[in-house]
């Protein structure tokens, strides 16, 4: 077996997964305050493009990853203002959303388009730790916003499960008229959450430019905020499944180098479309099978999707 | 405590005249919103619309391009169209527009060859349809008997259709694929009895018939026949659908496939009259997204959809026509514009329905109920 694939691909893993687990649990917190953004891929555009400009135009990667971050919770605003104050169609206005985000930042983005970003993250070394075969460098060599994406998905399970704030935050997706009567403002959570998932969006794509590619207008993201989507049903609605499954789907997109060096002396062959659509082809499955009669058993809020409305009964 | 609350309430009476007058309101609101990031990056404003517009709706060739892109939209559009209106979000019309694509091109390889004319075509439209019906027919499944929520489903089989589409063409030596292109892979031509035929020297093609009767016919299947009515009261109400003895699930599946069938039409269009073989790049366009789009602008109206599809059509066409029209324009600003007047067209969309009430609020202030 050659040992050096596997460990590249490993690490190569974790990298990708972070883009994909930041935006998911980004969308998880916009998801349990009721409100279901498929503005995702917008979002990350956005906040790519701002970071790539930021960062081409200072040379600071914290202030670019700052600038990414605020900006997708900016452009989130108008979700949560569509959803939530007008309560329009929440499909409706977050795939417009994410058709206007890629217009704009590839509209923005055409005169850096394929530039180098000056700036980029560099791994932080935990000494002897890094040495261990195999998780060495896959968990102990990596830059600090491995790290940062581990401790806010950890974070976000105990916000939503030991806080006051998160039972406000769970009640108002599982019954915003109980949550409404409570005194709790409905409207105020849900317009947090959604930008609190849009400032987790943004830094998931100031991610993509400043650890690994340049911007390249809509390759940029090419679908991560699609399968962030997924993710969150994948995981459903938990935290640590998120990180769980990002690495997952983030091996999914990195295994094709390996399986190929792994496989070469064998007949057997997979394809890696196939490998690409074992995710998707997953989340059906898990679907099927938690979701069985009653979706709520698998973690989704009640109200998702529901604006909510005082006036009626 | 004193201050102000504002809140959205219902209007009573619906204004068909303030309906008209939204679309265009959003369409100026977005058009500043654009002018801003235009003047910002250098450009100006006025310049850039004028070319939009030239580029998409003046010449005879430009009106017929916009026109070819409308004709996938309006089927797409029609599919959203009868999920959306009773509440089925089937958000899989790409994926299902990718299987019609790949079945007609299947027909149109295999069958086509042995058939006259006219049944070549045909075939291939039906194929496409099959299609797409196929590929909505689990989403619907799961939904009816496991509760699988079929945004989710619908979604993610779009995907997997997407890396079939690309295995077939990009990743092996299957039927779809030219034996002919070994460097650069692309699929292979359908039978030329199977093509739908143009107009003059134009790209536009006879899958404007194909759609525009799709359109009358999901209008009448809507407003005349029992399957429609039933479709009305399941979307409407699950409990009044049951009183009524409707079979609900049969009508929540069916619904879908049908919905999946116009999105794969909309693949056997692009096969028949444009692409002439897979080609996934060039059918991986978000047609099937922004069909959903158009259904809603449309108020999931079957009419409503042709209209919003030609300006659709005629925005989208914009893009490459300002490639090829010189460097005053960047392309990338059709994409912006599309995307501005669809977020001020689905806020315009509410006040249509509803107004904005600034109240004063007091200390002991109580819902209202109706």
């Amino acid at each position: 077996m050659n040992e050096w694939a596997i460990v590249i691909t490993l690490a190569a893993s974790v990298v990708a997964a972070v883009p994909i687990a930041l935006g998911a649990l980004g969308e998880l917190l916009s998801e349990k305050a009721g409100v279901l953004n498929l503005g995702l891929e917008g979002m990350m555009l956005i906040g790519a493009v701002t970071a790539a400009q930021v960062g081409d135009g200072t040379g600071n990667i914290w202030l670019a990853l700052a600038f990414g971050g605020l900006a997708g919770a900016a452009f989130s605003a108008i979700h949560a203002f569509l959803s939530v104050t007008l309560r329009a169609n929440q499909i409706v206005s977050g795939l417009a959303l994410t058709i206007f985000g890629t217009g704009l930042a590839t509209f923005i983005g055409k005169s850096i388009e394929g530039e180098p970003i000056p700036t980029k993250f560099t791994a932080v070394r935990f000494g002897a730790l890094a040495e261990i075969p195999l998780v060495g460098p896959m968990l102990f060599e990596q830059d600090p916003i491995v790290y940062a994406t581990i401790i806010a998905a950890f974070g976000i399970r105990f916000y939503l499960r030991n806080t006051r704030a998160g039972l406000s935050l769970r009640s108002v997706g599982e019954s915003p008229a109980t949550a409404d009567s409570m005194g709790i403002s409905v409207g105020a959570i849900r317009y947090v959450h959604v930008m609190l998932g849009g400032l987790l969006a943004g830094f998931a794509g100031s991610y993509l430019v400043l650890s690994r590619v340049n911007w390249a207008q809509e390759g940029t993201t090419a679908g991560i905020g699609w399968i962030a989507l997924a993710l969150v049903v994948f995981a459903s609605w938990g935290p640590l499944r998120v990180l769980l499954g990002a690495f997952l789907f983030g091996f999914a997109r990195n295994a094709n180098f390996w399986l190929q060096r792994e496989l070469s002396d064998t007949d057997f062959e997979v394809p890696p479309e196939f490998l690409s659509m074992l995710p998707y082809l997953l989340t059906i499955i898990v679907l099927v099978v938690l979701g069985s009669r009653d979706w709520r058993r698998a973690g989704a809020p009640a109200s998702l999707g529901v604006p909510f409305v005082r006036d009626e009964r | 405590m004193i201050g102000y609350t504002v809140s959205l309430q219902r209007r009573l009476e619906t204004n068909r005249l303030r309906g008209l007058i939204t679309p265009f309101v959003s369409i100026v609101a977005a058009l500043i919103v654009a002018g801003v990031f235009l003047i910002w990056e250098g450009f100006s404003p006025v310049t850039v619309y004028q070319d939009l517009f030239e580029a998409s709706f003046t010449s005879r060739s430009a009106i017929a391009d916009s026109l070819t892109i409308a004709i996938p939209l309006t089927l797409t559009g029609l599919a959203a169209a009868i999920a959306f209106r009773m509440n089925l979000f089937n958000i899989g019309a790409e994926g299902q527009l990718y299987l019609g694509a790949i079945a007609s091109s299947w027909a149109g390889i295999a069958l086509a060859p042995d058939l006259p004319g006219v049944f070549a075509v045909l075939v291939v439209l039906i194929a496409g349809a099959l299609g797409g019906a196929l590929w909505a027919l689990p989403a619907g499944i799961f939904k009816v008997r496991f509760g699988t929520s079929e945004i989710i489903s619908t979604l993610m089989l779009t995907f997997v259709a997407l890396f079939l589409m690309r295995y077939l063409v990009f990743g092996s030596h299957s039927y779809w694929r030219d034996p002919n292109s070994p460097t650069f892979p692309q699929g292979r031509k359908i039978d030329s009895s199977a093509e739908l035929g143009t107009f003059g020297d134009t790209r536009l093609h006879w899958g404007i018939a194909v759609a525009l009767l799709a359109v009358v016919v999901i209008w009448g299947l809507v407003r005349f026949t029992s399957t429609g009515f039933n479709m009305n009261v399941v979307g409407s109400s699950a409990a009044a659908a049951r009183y009524a003895g409707i079979r609900s699930g049969r009508v929540i599946t069916g619904a879908l496939v049908i919905s999946g069938a116009l999105a794969g039409l909309a693949g056997a269009t692009e096969i028949a009259g444009r692409a002439h073989g897979l080609d996934p790049d060039g059918l991986a366009l978000n047609l099937g997204f922004t069909g959903i789009v158009v259904a809603a602008l449309a108020r999931y109206n079957p009419f409503g959809v042709v209209v919003v599809a030609v300006f659709m059509g005629g925005l989208r066409n914009a893009g490459p026509a300002l490639q090829i029209s010189g460097d005053r324009v960047p392309p990338e600003v059709s994409l912006m514009l599309q995307g501005a007047i669809l977020l001020f067209a689905i806020g315009g969309e509410v006040f249509t329905r509803n107004r904005l009430v600034i109240s004063r609020r007091t200390s002991g202030e109580v819902a209202v109920t109706q």
